[in-house]
Formats: structure tokens, sequence, C-alpha cells
């Protein structure tokens, strides 16, 4: 994987009008951001259920990251023991 | 040595973990939650690392990419690692970030030669800087990741000999991945080099719905018990390998009282050990 597509992937997952667009069409869209031919090919049969599904996972996950308690109550239990 | 059983550490489990030391043998450490973490909580670790056995699990290093890890990022994890001084650490086969875009979770990157030198470097250079190489672990995946040219288990085979890394066997996230796309499980398993399973995590899941076409999918979601499927693959295990092993229960949320938590563990020290005495008994394996 070149960094390149990399960071289509990572856009892709993560940025719903990117992924809009994708949609709509793919190779353009691969094309565009000036991936290789290899690359291109493989995004035009990317597995579309588990991209949406991917994508909606990977949300939930920074949905709860941004939720979750900053501290731990390991120093409180282990300060009233 | 014998096999140990032990629990993912988290802050919820916290009372029901230290009450109950005399039947766990390690705890795993979410690394990255401690890498900013203020010196109170750094003091309570390293306590609790004092009373058992540690294990420390990364999340965010993203040791399978294309682009080199960030040393200052490697950087902490050695310091963390030097500070707790755990039986070992560990981190997953995926990419966590590109383009300088977070994606928040653990991403398949394509199975390919590319990312398998990939791999390998930046795990090299994660056992320099941190001064031992970490255990690294297959990770679940909902999509067949795009741009693959091999399986999943050619992968980290490739990875684990050019890495000379052993392997954090995550056998739930084997079994998603196996009824999603469709292999067997077992034949992973014997792909692998048996010498090299060091370690195994434990968890649940639940089957989601994609909206666009109805169909279903395991997701690897740590909020569920451990499906029996994943215990006998737990067995097939025993029954593959003579070395002691590490096995770790994953839990992240919707956590049940924790009897139940011992109980799961009990179960897999049950499948562990029938694994082993098959083993035992059987002439082809002894053979093998």
């Amino acid at each position: 994987m070149s960094a390149k597509f990399e960071a289509f992937l990572a856009k892709l997952y993560v940025d719903d009008q990117a992924r809009s667009r994708f949609l709509a069409d793919r190779r353009r869209e691969a094309l565009s951001s000036g991936l290789a031919e290899d690359d291109c090919a493989a995004l035009e049969n990317i597995d579309l259920v588990g991209l949406e599904l991917a994508a909606n996972s990977f949300a939930r996950k920074r949905a709860s990251h941004r939720l979750r308690r900053p501290a731990s109550k390991l120093s409180h239990w282990l300060k009233s023991e | 040595m014998n096999d140990r059983f032990g629990i993912g550490w988290r802050p919820e489990l916290a009372a029901g973990i230290l009450s109950n030391l005399d039947c766990i043998d390690i705890i795993e450490v979410i690394a990255d939650d401690y890498f900013t973490a203020p010196r109170s909580k750094r003091r309570a670790l390293n306590t609790l690392a004092r009373q058992v056995p540690v294990a420390l699990h990364g999340v965010t290093l993203g040791m399978a990419s294309a682009v080199p890890v960030e040393a200052r990022r490697l950087e902490r994890t050695a310091r963390l690692v030097e500070e707790v001084r755990p039986e070992f650490w560990s981190e997953h086969l995926a990419f966590v970030r590109g383009g300088g875009v977070e994606i928040g979770h653990l991403a398949a990157p394509p199975r390919t030669a590319a990312t398998i030198a990939g791999a390998a470097r930046n795990l090299d250079v994660a056992g320099q800087i941190v001064g031992a190489p970490p255990l690294v672990e297959n990770i679940a995946t909902l999509i067949d990741p795009p741009g693959s040219t091999m399986s999943e288990a050619d992968w980290n085979v490739e990875i684990l000999a050019a890495a000379q890394c052993d392997l954090l066997l995550d056998l739930h996230n084997l079994y998603a991945n196996a009824v999603n796309f469709g292999f067997d499980p077992h034949q992973y398993i014997d792909r692998m080099p048996r010498e090299r399973i060091r370690a195994i995590h434990l968890a649940g899941g639940r089957w989601i719905k994609a909206k666009s076409s109805g169909e279903f999918r395991l997701l690897d979601d740590h909020l569920h018990d451990v499906p029996e499927a994943v215990y006998n693959l737990l067995e097939y295990v025993g029954e593959k390998t003579c070395h002691p092993l590490t096995v770790i229960l994953e839990r992240d949320g919707c956590y049940p009282p924790t009897n139940a938590l011992l109980n799961q563990l009990d179960l897999a020290r049950q499948a562990l050990r029938r694994g082993r005495e098959r083993r035992r008994t059987s002439p082809v394996s002894e053979a093998a």
C-alpha cells in the first residue's frame, strides 16, 4: 500500500462527503486523487457492504472515544485500600 | 511455566479484578490510556504491576502501514515499558491513520507485499526503540481490505517471518473474519507457525446489518460474552501447541458481574485443557 492509497482509504472511511463522492463515481474519485492504476482498479471493486459497515463502526468508535471518561478508577481504588 | 489466564484492565472492572487476583494470573493494560496520564495514574499502574503480572497492549501505533511509525509514539511506548516492565507488549497489524486523518480505530491494510515490508520495517524499529519487539495481533475487519493480493493467513505468516515477532492470536477477530469472508479458521491456525503463538485474546461480538443490502456481518465489539465457537478455537490451539500460552479476556462495555467474567475465564481454562489433553492422547498430534 502506498502512503497515498493509505491516505485515500483513511479519508474514505472517515469523511461522509468524500465517501458519497466516491460512491457516485469510484474511478473518477480514485484517479483525481492521483492513485496508481492498480489502486484505482481495486477501489472500483471495493467491498461496498464492508465499506458501509466499517465506516459506521469507525464513526461509533470515534464517538465513544470522545465520550470516554478521562480518568481511571484505579487511583481511587488503590488510595482507598 | 504454566498457561496463564487474565483479563483486560478497564476502570469499570478494577474492583472486581483486584478482589479476585487469586484467580487472575495476568492483567492486560491499554498502553495508550497512560501515555499522557497524570503522574498519579502512572503511579497507580506501577503499583498494580508490582502486585500482578501486567502486559501492555497498544492500539494506536499503526504498525501495518506504508508510513513509518513516528518515533515520538514509539518513544512514549518505550518510556511506559521501562516504567511498568510488563511481561510483554503488543500491537495490532493495522493502520490507524493516513494523510493526517485519524480513523479512530484499527483498519485492515491491503494484504500485499508492500504492507508486509512496511509492517516489518515498523516492527523492527519498534523493537529497537522499545527494547523488545511487540507481539503482533491479527485484527477483525468488516471490509475485505481493498487492493489485497493474498489471504489473511498468508499475509500474517509473511509478516511473522519478516519481522521476527511472535503472535497474539485474537480468536474472536479470527472467527469474525472467517464467518464474514468465508474461510476456515482452523486452516488459518494451521498456517501459523505454532511456536510463535504466544498469547490469545478472547472476546465477543454481535451481528450487524448493512442498510444498503440487508447483509449481516459479525462485529467484534467486546461487549458480549465469548461465543462457544471461540472456545472451540481455543481448544484447537491447545491441541496444536505445547508451550505455555497467555490467554486474555477482553471486555470493553456492557459489563456483566465479575463472577460472569471469571466464569468465562474458567471456560477458557477448560477449553485449553481439553485441547492439551487431546494432543497428549492423539498419536497424530504427538508426531506433529
